[in-house]
């Protein structure tokens, strides 16, 4: 309720980042409601309609399988919020309870963070590809991937946060009080930490769609049958000129997703607290 | 300085260390036998007891890694199963394509990016700010293979002005012309790079312009874009010399993309392709040889950053 | 140097450069490929794509004709005796490598002998082969165990095939892909350099010693108008068309069917329809798993499946497909109907009913595909559908295109996989006739019609014995044909000789800009 009412503050005024979480509403609710709004099985192949243009009976028209390129745009957001979520969890899960626990811990941290130094090491797309290479085509191990490369700036950021929030003297009286460590991580210091990390997540987001899309484009992402705005442009890519509204649409749906989620993240950030500003990884 | 130097060299030295145990295990990683998948579908078991000998794959786990790495540290990085040549001259082939690519793109981000950041800060809140920065981002959230494309249709097909795609050496006939090869793909780079770089150089300057000496010049009444350009940006520069680190890297790895698009003979492209045609080695040799480079130029950055800016604690 | 005449000395220099630059590109030829080749030597690599660029420098005794007939090349001419086991061939004496030397007949003898031993498709006639000796300078025989019908063929089929190489290179030489530095032949381009992802350049020989006659397929006279070839890999489909309607390459190849349309109509490009058809080809695992020995199961699989929709989606307009069953296209004199009833029939009622009978109970049958071929993944996507409704339980695996190589080589991996075959002038090349293929076809009515097939040499004879082993795939269906698929390319119209039509790889001598 609290981050909520976080967001609200945030975009007052802001008319760009509103419309931008608009349309994220949009999104999710086509994400989550796709089986109704999708007038067509994504799936299912008409060989006689391929590549009919947009009109009636197909909003965005047909690809060269004859499949409905409205309703796998539709299920394109599904796919979008499943990576999206997916990668934050994965990112906030391992990065953030590392980053967090080194900062609190410092002889642990010491080692931790030393690891995280690592695998910063290797440029994000280059780590998602030499994983992907390792592990099969499939939707876990594109989040799995996808999350992990976003671990490691994840830690180093919320590292760097707990740092500077440990010594406060509301974390002092709470250990005077008698705290354990738990409680004084989850407790006292995590809500603290909220909504930076919401703003960080926001990024992470909007950054997988764009991972997961070059991923798609350089087929080591997503299995290709699943219907996904970067396999649509993957596998449609040599029709854009005979066809083109299978690059435009699909390719302005993540423009627009990806924007409105900077929008918004850029527009939160400047409402949080501004010690933690400049840790936050962002466009 | 050279102390702070040193003593970050130093600590360049476990990392990179893990790294390579990293990079190395990543052989070991592949499902199956690394040694029938070199070999492929028409090897006899004989050949392929010879190449896990050869490969020194029967000997314990640390055994092949110090072996491997004392190689790496003599500059054998083994021999492409692909090209059967050096995986070190394969990598050394796309060097100049890469390394133009990436230099190309930061001065594009640097003669877009400072100025507009410039204008964005000096005209904070106003409509210029609002338009530039949300250009900016909107950029960012463009992906790179998509604007890509329709680059090569408007300016290579439709206009005829930049040619589409690959890239003959500049030690080849046309010499330095050739850079021409590069500005669709540079530009295709630049773009998402660049808004990271406003962003910086807006927000420092925004910084800066609220210390005292800059508030002095500008109740003396001099022009805002002026001071801003005489007091703010010389001071803002250290902040995005700092972000050039980050930056730099994220080129050689986004290149990945565009280089496919362009089919460009990058190091980009060599890691797609060789993944493509398992070539392990040269994938191996080639995460190796970015690592280290990234490592290093971070390091670079850093120590730039700190002889630059006399307030950045050494310690 | 003072402002002034560094200025002077660098617009020299571009102007130099722009130069060089237009006057070279008036006689090189840019040709945007799919890819790197993996090496060049024709002995051991069955690519088409290293044969597109390799046959312009390494030629064989025998090419084909327009006519898809073996003719002679570096061979003047050849007779065999009554038994039809000695073949005699007397060699051109005017012919010369790259290196200089003239070409004798042991030249030929140890590129034969490597390609005998270690060839891709070497051991198809020499496990025929008793002995090969030089019977003069410029003449060779060879003594067959056994009549042998295909042999011109085989020695005209360049890809994978006996390229002339001389012997000093051919010394030592085994399995191996020869090194770019000993890419040493006898053809109108000789090897200038690899530049790996870059480019392969060649460049005209000047000695080259054309064989006599009117240009006729690969066959006649060869005139190299290029200075020289280069050869750039695109990997990108959709790069190569831009590029080349860009100007920037002056032919590019595998181009989708789908933008046929609309590049035959602009006059900035020249479509080039490939004469020879692919086909794809959906091989049956006869070693492993439930489709082993299982006939009946098989022919219910190909009764479930219609081609044509998957042709329609993988291809596009009508005119670049045909759903042919005969395994030679139409007009070929391979081409027969033997067996074709059952190519598509599209059945799912009766494959249902057949499958039954079969003894399936619903087991999952392994299907790979890969990605890298998008009509492979688009043909496969179809089927799979078809034999979903026809109560087939199949797991589409997709794959890269390493990965399924791996794979298929490994029995217990797969049931299904998608490949598909170039064409070939002799239906002995087809894959599915190697008893080592993947899919391990090896039943005795196969073993005992292909003694048959090789032992004959009357053409007739040959055609009826293709006949029935067509009919025999049907019946046993180690592989399942897709269909015929016409492959194009395009050029810049500036290309001048490129006839209408592409033989089996397109060649530039006779081409000019």
């Amino acid at each position: 309720m609290k981050l909520l009412t976080f967001v609200k503050e945030a975009l007052e005024g802001r008319k760009l980042a509103t419309a931008g979480a608009i349309w994220l509403l949009i999104i999710v609710v086509a994400g989550i409601a796709a089986p109704l709004i999708a007038p067509f099985d994504p799936l299912e192949i008409d060989p006689i309609a391929r590549l009919s243009e947009p009109g009636t009976p197909y909003l965005f028209g047909t690809d060269h399988f004859g499949r409905d390129t409205f309703s796998r745009a539709v299920y394109g957001a599904r796919m979008a919020l499943i990576i999206g979520i997916g990668s934050v969890m994965v990112a906030l899960l391992c990065g953030g309870l590392v980053g967090m626990l080194s900062g609190y811990f410092t002889g642990l941290g010491h080692v931790l963070m030393r690891m995280v130094d690592v695998l910063m090491a290797f440029p994000a797309l280059l780590l998602a590809l030499v994983l992907m290479t390792v592990l099969e085509r499939s939707v876990f191990n594109t989040i799995l991937v996808i999350g992990i490369v976003y671990a490691t700036t994840t830690a180093r950021i919320l590292f760097g946060m707990m740092l500077k929030l440990k010594n406060e003297v509301f974390i002092d009286a709470a250990r005077c009080s008698g705290a354990g460590h738990l409680s004084l991580l989850f407790r006292h210091i995590l809500p603290n930490l909220l909504s930076p990390i919401l703003v960080q997540a926001t990024f992470i987001f909007a950054f997988a769609q764009l991972q997961a899309a070059a991923l798609d484009f350089l087929g080591l992402g997503l299995p290709p049958e699943v219907p996904s705005w970067g396999n649509m442009l993957a596998e449609e890519r040599i029709y854009i000129t005979r066809a083109p509204w299978l690059l435009i649409f699909p390719g302005v749906l993540i423009i627009l997703s990806v924007f409105s989620m900077n929008l918004l993240g850029d527009a939160l950030r400047d409402r949080i607290d501004p010690r933690f500003k400049d840790d936050i990884a962002g466009v | 300085m050279i102390a702070y130097t040193f003593k970050r060299l130093l600590t360049l030295v476990p990392t990179l260390l893990a790294a390579s145990v990293l990079v190395f295990l990543f052989i070991h990683l592949i499902p199956g036998d690394p040694a029938a998948i070199l070999l492929g579908d028409t090897a006899t078991p004989e050949e392929i007891l010879a190449l896990t000998r050869e490969l020194g794959l029967d000997r314990p786990l640390w055994q092949q890694y110090v072996l491997w790495f004392k190689n790496v540290l003599s500059g054998d990085l083994g021999r492409s199963l692909f090209f059967d040549t050096p995986v070190l001259q394969v990598i050394a082939d796309g060097a100049e394509t890469s390394i133009l690519l990436a230099l190309l793109t930061m001065f594009w981000i640097v003669i877009l990016g400072i100025p507009i950041g410039i204008v964005s800060a000096s005209y904070k809140g106003t409509w210029i700010d609002q338009v530039t920065s949300g250009f900016a981002m909107l950029f960012a959230s463009i992906p790179t293979f998509w604007l890509g494309l329709y680059l090569i249709l408007i300016f290579s097909v439709g206009l005829g002005w930049l040619p589409s795609s690959g890239f003959p050496s500049v030690s080849d006939e046309g010499g330095w012309t050739n850079m021409r090869y590069l500005i669709l793909p540079s530009l295709t780079l630049a773009a998402p790079n660049a808004a990271l770089i406003i962003r910086l150089v807006r927000s420092s300057m925004l910084d800066v312009s609220r210390e005292d000496h800059v508030r002095t010049a500008r109740s003396k009444g001099l022009h805002p874009a002026r001071v801003a350009i005489k007091h703010v940006f010389r001071n803002a520069l250290i902040a995005v010399a700092a972000a050039f680190g980050f930056t730099f890297a994220a080129l050689i790895s986004e290149a990945v993309v565009t280089e496919t698009v362009f089919s460009l003979p990058g190091i980009g492209r060599l890691v797609v392709q060789s993944i493509l045609r398992r070539d392990y080695p040269v994938i191996q040799g080639v995460i190796l040889i970015i690592v280290v480079l990234y490592m290093f130029v971070n390091l670079l950055v850093d120590l730039a950053y700190a002889w630059l800016d006399p307030r950045v604690s050494l310690s | 140097m003072n402002r002034d005449t560094r200025w002077k000395a660098i617009y020299a220099v571009v102007a130099l450069c722009l130069a060089v630059s237009t006057a070279n590109a008036a006689t090189t030829l840019r040709y945007a490929t799919v890819g790197e080749p993996p090496s060049l030597d024709q002995h051991v690599v069955t690519s088409d794509l290293a044969t597109t660029i390799a046959h312009h420098m390494f030629e064989g005794l025998y090419t084909f004709n327009a006519a898809n007939a073996p003719v002679p090349l570096l061979a003047a001419s050849d007779s065999m005796s009554d038994d039809g086991k000695v073949i005699t061939i007397t060699l051109r004496d005017d012919v010369t490598f790259h290196n200089g030397q003239a070409m004798t007949s042991a030249d030929v003898i140890a590129s034969l002998q490597r390609w005998g031993e270690f060839g891709s498709r070497g051991g198809l006639l020499f496990g025929n082969v008793s002995g090969i000796e030089a019977t003069g300078d410029h003449e060779i025989t060879i003594n067959l165990s056994e009549p042998f019908g295909p042999w011109k063929n085989l020695l005209a089929f360049i890809n994978g095939g006996p390229a002339i190489y001389p012997a000093s290179i051919m010394e030592g030489a085994t399995k191996e892909p020869l090194k770019p530095e000993d890419y040493i032949g006898t053809g109108p381009y000789q090897f200038t350099e690899w530049q790996p992802n870059r480019h392969v350049e060649l460049s005209r020989f000047d000695a080259y010693a054309s064989p006599e006659g009117e240009a006729d397929g690969y066959a006649g006279e060869r005139k190299a108008e290029f200075d020289s070839l280069k050869f750039f890999p695109v990997p990108d489909v959709g790069t190569r068309v831009a590029g080349l309607q860009a100007g920037d390459y002056d032919y590019a190849e595998s181009i989708p069917g789908d933008l046929y349309a609309s590049l035959d109509a602009d006059s900035n490009v020249s479509t080039i329809l490939n004469g020879g058809p692919i086909f794809g080809l959906v091989f049956m695992n006869s070693k492993e798993g439930p489709l082993k020995e299982n006939f009946a199961l098989r022919r219910a699989i190909q009764t479930a499946i219609d081609k044509t929709p998957a042709l329609q989606v993988a291809i596009g307009p009508e005119g670049l497909w045909k759903a042919n069953g005969s395994f030679l296209p139409e007009g070929n004199v391979w081409f027969n109907d033997s067996g074709v009833d059952n190519f598509s029939r599209g059945d799912a009622e009766a494959a249902k009913a057949m499958a039954a009978e079969a003894g399936y109970t619903g087991d999952p049958i392994k299907f790979m595909v890969s990605t890298n071929y998008p009509f492979h993944y688009d043909s496969a996507i179809v089927y799979t559908k078809q034999l979903a409704q026809a109560g087939f339980n199949v797991d589409l695996q997709v794959y890269d295109w390493a990965t399924l190589i791996e794979k298929r080589a490994q029995p217990d991996q797969w049931d299904l996989f998608f490949t598909h075959h170039g064409f070939v002038p002799d239906p002995i090349l087809i894959s599915v006739m190697n008893d080592n293929y993947p899919g391990w076809w090896t039943t005795e009515e196969k073993a005992a019609l292909k003694a048959k097939f090789t032992a004959s040499s009357d053409p007739a004879e040959r055609q009826a014995i293709w006949g029935e082993i067509q009919a025999l795939i049907y019946e046993q269906v180690p592989t399942m044909k897709t269909g015929d698929v016409y492959t194009y390319n395009i050029a810049s119209p500036e290309l001048q000789g490129l006839g209408d039509a592409t033989l089996i790889w397109p060649h530039f001598w006779n081409v000019s800009k």
